[in-house]
């Protein structure tokens, strides 16, 4: 049984830049989103969890599950996987998420209470200096594609930009899902490199 | 030479020797097969005092071709060569200064024959406290053991400790004996496939009708050690207060389960963190009392069987997928008895519903090659399907000597073993062959 594979590779792609799908997700309310003023983006957004599902617990079969969801679900099983075999544009999202799961997690010590986690995290989530597939920086290029044109390359760069910042905040959710300290069990991840790889 | 007296059982183990005498249910000793001499320790992998993570074992020497130094009996002894300890007093005499501890079994073999004559010579003197001329004894062996191997032990038992009687049984049909005890075994067959794993290495064993099918063994670089390993890393990866070796095997022995995915088992610790999660508190060598919390290392330690990937870089077959190429390589005539049949031997098997996991894996594995035979073959050749079992059983943890009790009490044993008067008429090469103990036609 290797590494888990996404379960969208089989739903209707939205749409397909970079060799990788542009996921429908839902964007989470809260004061924090609130004061990130690039939260909204390009990515069709799904309605918000009904009120008797939490985001931290939510089943993969529930019709609001969302790719971002199954990132972090399966972050912790894949970060011990070195092999992954690409079967298709949702598995390069996967593991986009991933990879910036790993990155954001990195920011937040031991310790730090969870405003200054924020701070770290955020920072990072919102920088809008990262590399998008094609770019000569971006670590994956040879299992992504890039862009075809100018118009596709903003299209794929606003909807990583999207996905990093909702991830981030669904991330500081589930790390200080108990209070003001960073749970020890999620930090302990920080040193695992899902194939291997960094952003 | 008193006729009645019970033949004494030793199986000898790369981590634990178990000790005891036929007929009972359970062994009388239990301890590391670790001996503590005068001087520095061998160093190296074997001891439990590692550090790190190490690379997954080498192969076991019978697989390289080489059958590992050949062991010499040294015929005279000072007064000093009795200055040792076994066991866990030998753990405990090496914690201090001036003895080294030296493991004499590796990957199941016996690699250096002058410690194990003095391991055997206090395991029959200072534990069993028997006179060995007086009892019969029945020594385990791994599997595909050199017959140089049995000669050695023989030469020992025989010239050393003039033991009354000598059977040398293959460790792997022990442990198809032991599981006679299961209700899910109806006749007392000796066809299965063996999973033995235990501290060193975990082999995959078909025996047809007691005898071993050697061309189809494998054995996997996976077993207890490495499970204490990986355990001891994620401990680490925490920064728990105590990450020792021992902790880290303390805690895999009470606290690591098999589950049926790791992706919903993490799921759960999310949902009941507060069932899921555990304390385990110990006291360190200093007196001081710390609580080491435990936590995702009870699933994922024993998953390095059916994931080795998350473990090791170099090498990645599951072990179900192991298990079922080994019943494939064997002859046709045997693979169904091989697949209903399949028994769990050694400590590393001990997890709860790691027999249901690799029951349910080798099933899929099965079931897939059939439908994809059956599809081939046009609808026609529906075939009747494959019953595979696997046999989980109360015996289990000490298979091999338990069954080793089981065939050492019958009545028939003693015409089944070499005695000390025809090894000194025949000489070592005796021993290059025993009669099918437990076989057909005996009780
Ligand atoms: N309840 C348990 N759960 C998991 N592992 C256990 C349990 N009890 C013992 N073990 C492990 O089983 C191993 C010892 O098993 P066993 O006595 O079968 O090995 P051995 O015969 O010495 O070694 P080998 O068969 O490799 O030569 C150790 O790694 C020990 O930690
Ligand atoms: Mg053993």
């Amino acid at each position: 049984m290797p590494a888990y594979h996404s379960v969208f590779l089989d739903r209707p792609n939205p749409q397909v830049i970079g060799a990788i799908t542009l996921p429908h997700s839902r964007t989470t309310s809260n004061a924090l989103a609130a004061s990130c003023p690039r939260t909204r983006g390009p990515a069709p957004t799904l309605p918000p969890l009904p009120p008797d599902v939490a985001e931290l617990t939510i089943d993969d079969s529930h019709e609001s599950y969302d790719p971002l969801d199954e990132i972090l679900a399966l972050f912790r099983a894949n970060t011990f996987f070195r092999n992954f075999e690409i079967k298709g544009p949702a598995d390069r999202v996967l593991i986009y998420g991933i990879l910036f799961v790993s990155e954001a997690l990195g920011k937040i010590k031991p310790g730090m209470g969870r405003r200054d986690a924020e701070k770290a995290v955020m920072n990072t989530a919102l920088d809008t200096n990262f590399a998008i597939p094609g770019d000569a920086s971006f670590p994956l290029n040879q299992a992504f594609e890039p862009p075809r044109d100018r118009n596709e390359a903003e299209v794929l760069r606003q909807y990583i930009q999207q996905m990093r910042q909702e991830l981030a905040m669904r991330l500081l959710n589930r790390v200080y899902a108990d209070g003001n300290t960073p749970s020890k069990w999620w930090l302990s991840f920080t040193k695992r490199k899902f194939m291997g790889k960094t952003l | 030479m008193a006729p009645q007296t019970p033949a004494v059982v030793m199986d000898n183990g790369t981590g634990y020797t178990k000790l005891g005498f036929a007929g009972n249910d359970s062994p009388s000793f239990v301890f590391p097969t670790a001996i503590a001499t005068k001087g520095p320790s061998a160093g190296g992998a074997g001891g439990g005092s590692g550090s790190g993570r190490p690379a997954v074992a080498n192969k076991p020497s019978f697989l390289t071709g080489g059958a590992g130094p050949t062991g010499h009996l040294s015929a005279k002894r000072g007064t000093e060569d009795l200055d040792f300890f076994i066991g866990d007093e030998a753990l405990n005499a090496a914690a201090g200064p001036g003895y080294g501890l030296h493991y004499p079994i590796r990957h199941g073999q016996i690699e250096n024959w002058d410690q194990m004559e003095r391991f055997w010579s206090n395991s029959i003197f200072k534990y069993l406290r028997v006179e060995p001329e007086d009892h019969y004894f029945l020594l385990t062996e791994p599997p595909l053991n050199p017959p140089e191997n049995r000669e050695n032990t023989a030469e020992i038992m025989f010239e050393s400790f003039n033991c009354a009687g000598l059977y040398i049984a293959v460790q792997a049909v022990l442990a198809l004996a032991a599981s006679w005890t299961s209700s899910k075994v109806q006749d007392r067959s000796l066809t299965g496939t063996v999973i033995d794993s235990g501290e060193g290495v975990t082999h995959v064993i078909p025996v047809a009708e007691g005898y071993v099918i050697g061309s189809s063994i494998k054995s996997i670089p996976i077993a207890g050690r490495d499970i204490t390993y990986f355990v001891q890393s994620l401990l680490r990866d925490r920064g728990e207060p105590d990450s020792s070796l021992k902790t880290a095997e303390r805690i895999k022995e009470e606290f690591c389960y098999v589950c049926p995915d790791i992706v919903k088992e993490f799921a759960r610790f999310d949902r009941e963190p507060d069932d899921r999660f555990k304390k385990y508190q110990m006291q360190q060598p200093g007196g001081r009392s710390v609580t080491v919390d435990v936590g995702y290392e009870r699933f994922l330690a024993p998953e390095i069987f059916f994931n080795p990937e998350i473990y090791s870089s170099d090498f990645l077959t599951p072990l179900p997928n192991i298990v079922d190429t080994v019943i494939q390589t064997s002859p046709i005539d045997v693979r169904r008895g091989l697949y209903k049949n399949i028994v769990l031997s050694g400590g590393s098997t001990l997890y709860k519903d790691f027999g249901r996991r690799l029951q349910r894996d080798i099933r899929h594995l099965v079931d897939a090659r059939i439908k994809a035979s059956e599809t081939r073959a046009g609808n026609a050749a529906k075939s009747g399907g494959l019953d595979v079992q696997v046999i989980s059983h109360k015996r289990q943890r000490h298979g091999p000597w338990f069954g080793g009790s089981l065939l050492g009490q019958t009545p028939e044993f003693r015409s089944y073993c070499h005695t000390k008067a025809e090894y000194d008429e025949i000489g070592p090469s005796i021993v290059r062959r025993f009669a099918l103990l437990g076989g057909p036609g005996s009780t």
